[in-house]
């Protein structure tokens, strides 16, 4: 499986959704799909799985256009947080009115996973909590074992537990049975260590597609004495910057060559990683927009 | 892979669970009027058979309104727009005619109960002579639109299935899958347009529910509205084309409206 998208662009009347969008996702790893509020990621989702079509360029899934196309289509699944208010069957009735419709499903994996969150089986899942709403979501997801498997902040509401659950499933069910799975999320910090790759998207504009750890690695932190670290990054993209008395800190984007590590470290100064949580944050503010990485 | 025999099959399944309790509050009501007929000893008019002819309009339009939220149910399920609409399509056909048989099939039951067991005279009712005199109560103002209006949701055409039977299950299996089509065709209206155009689709549905009417009057010989005596000359045969183009019309229009519509989340 592989998808394409090929400068994509999305228009709701006059106000612009996502503009010349193009990446490529060809490997079954677990991808991180960030970027703020407003950012286009539901809609860019949306178009992934034939919810709706763009309005410029092309999204083909292993060189086919996805929408209406019934092959693609069921191969595809996309999970949002979405309203179970009129849903009055329990989970193993939804679950069983979803199985014919999904060629890989695991019915005994799915009963397996509504054990591990202990849902009630015999209650509507319109009686249920918010997070086991989006619990019953996550089953949905795992157990479709689709090849192209989107989940949308589907953790909303589950308590700390339960979201755990869900990454530790992910990660295992995603090693035994692997597949292309996107993974959009505010929780940055929390969900990190489940991407393989990320890609970040800016006010509908796509921003960079890279490996997790290349990325965490074009980072660092540079904190010492002020007028040392200011010489230091001098030459550097500077994200941010923290003082306290003496002692400055400065985010820096770009790898640090073996010889600038060596000399930070030969002038006294603490060369530290940057988590993607803060990459985020820096990349995607207003103010640092685009030049910062140009 | 075909997915829309699967969604023909799952759709029929729920909408005949739907139709069951339906059909099952219609025998209570039923019964229990049927009991007031005993106690007061005076004869029974039409009975189950012309209950449900009348009930079961608005209820299709009702279980055809619903029909638009399954359209976001199965895509998300990666189902195709198309396949839900020839699955629901299929589907909604097959319980049209699986109502008026079970209906019949009631109604001689109760007949056989009544008239044979407790020995209560027995009267079908001839909803066309209802029409008739109501048709000619009404003048031609503007009371006389509305009132043509209600009067085409609540009483169809239809024939008596004491005589032809067969054309009396086809008549009323005509009549509820257009009401299932319209109200199908209003939520898709709604669905894809907002609110305004969805009001625009309901007129439009009363407008195709008076002149489906109007041509199966002429189809089935019977006397019609005076508003549409241009019509008269037209044969039978012209008629029964003129419901059928006028169905295809209705499918056609449905899957325009879907066809492409987005599903917002």
């Amino acid at each position: 499986m592989n998808i394409k998208a090929n400068r994509l662009g999305l228009n709701f009347g006059n106000q612009r959704a996502l503009q010349d969008v193009t990446f490529d996702l060809t490997e079954k790893k677990i991808y991180g799909l960030l970027g703020r509020n407003g950012a286009g990621k539901t809609s860019l989702l949306s178009i992934l799985a034939s919810f709706r079509e763009p309005t410029a360029g092309s999204v083909t899934i292993n060189g086919e256009t996805p929408f209406e196309n019934p092959k693609i289509m069921q191969q595809v699944a996309f999970l949002y947080d979405k309203d179970y208010q009129e849903e009055s069957d329990n989970i193993i009735g939804l679950l069983q009115g979803i199985q014919p419709y999904r060629p890989y499903f695991d019915m005994e994996y799915a009963e397996y996973l509504v054990e591990k969150f202990k849902l009630d089986r015999n209650k509507p899942i319109k009686k249920f909590s918010k997070g086991m709403q989006s619990a019953a979501n996550v089953i949905t997801g795992l157990a479709s074992r689709t090849p192209i498997t989107i989940f949308d902040e589907v953790y909303l509401g589950m308590d700390a537990p339960a979201r755990d659950i869900f990454y530790k499933e992910l990660l295992n069910d995603q090693e035994n049975y692997p597949r292309i799975i996107i993974l959009s999320t505010h929780l940055v910090s929390e969900m990190d260590y489940l991407f393989d790759e990320v890609i970040i998207l800016k006010n509908g504009e796509f921003l960079l597609q890279e490996d997790y750890d290349s990325l965490t690695s074009k980072g660092a932190r540079i904190t010492g004495e002020k007028q040392l670290v200011e010489a230091f990054v001098q030459s550097k993209v500077q994200l941010n910057e923290e003082q306290l008395g003496n002692t400055k800190s400065v985010m820096i984007y770009g790898k640090l060559t073996d010889t600038e590590r060596k000399t930070a470290l030969d002038k006294g100064l603490e060369v530290g990683p940057v988590s993607l949580h803060d990459l985020f944050i820096h990349l995607t503010e207003e103010e640092n927009a685009d030049e910062k990485l140009s | 892979m075909k997915n829309y025999p699967k969604i023909t099959r799952d759709m029929f399944l729920v909408l005949m669970s739907w139709t069951f309790g339906f059909i099952g509050v219609m025998i209570v009501i039923n019964i229990i009027q049927r009991g007031i007929n005993v106690i007061q000893g005076a004869e029974v008019d039409g009975g189950f058979y012309v209950s449900l002819l009348i009930a079961s309009n608005i209820y299709m339009i009702i279980i055809g309104i619903i029909s638009i939220y399954f359209l976001p149910y199965y895509v998300e399920n990666g189902v195709t727009r198309k396949d839900y609409f020839k699955g629901t399509l299929l589907a909604s056909a097959a319980v049209s005619f699986v109502i008026p048989i079970i209906t019949l099939l009631i109604a001689i039951v109760e007949r056989f109960i009544l008239s044979n067991l407790l020995n209560i005279s027995y009267k079908m009712q001839n909803l066309n002579e209802i029409f008739n005199e109501a048709i000619i109560d009404t003048d031609s103002g503007l009371g006389s639109i509305i009132g043509d209006l209600i009067l085409s949701v609540i009483l169809s055409p239809n024939i008596d299935p004491s005589g032809n039977w067969i054309l009396a299950i086809a008549v009323f299996a005509l009549n509820i899958f257009m009401f299932y089509l319209l109200g199908w065709l209003i939520s898709a209206g709604f669905y894809r347009g907002g609110i305004i155009i969805g009001l625009v689709f309901i007129i439009f549905a009363f407008a195709i529910n008076i002149v489906k009417d109007t041509l199966l009057r002429v189809a089935m010989d019977l006397p019609f509205s005076a508003r549409f005596s241009a019509l008269e000359p037209f044969s039978p045969w012209i008629a029964a084309a003129g419901i059928l183009i006028l169905i295809l019309f209705i499918i056609w229009v449905i899957r325009l409206l879907t066809k492409r519509v987005p599903i917002e989340i």
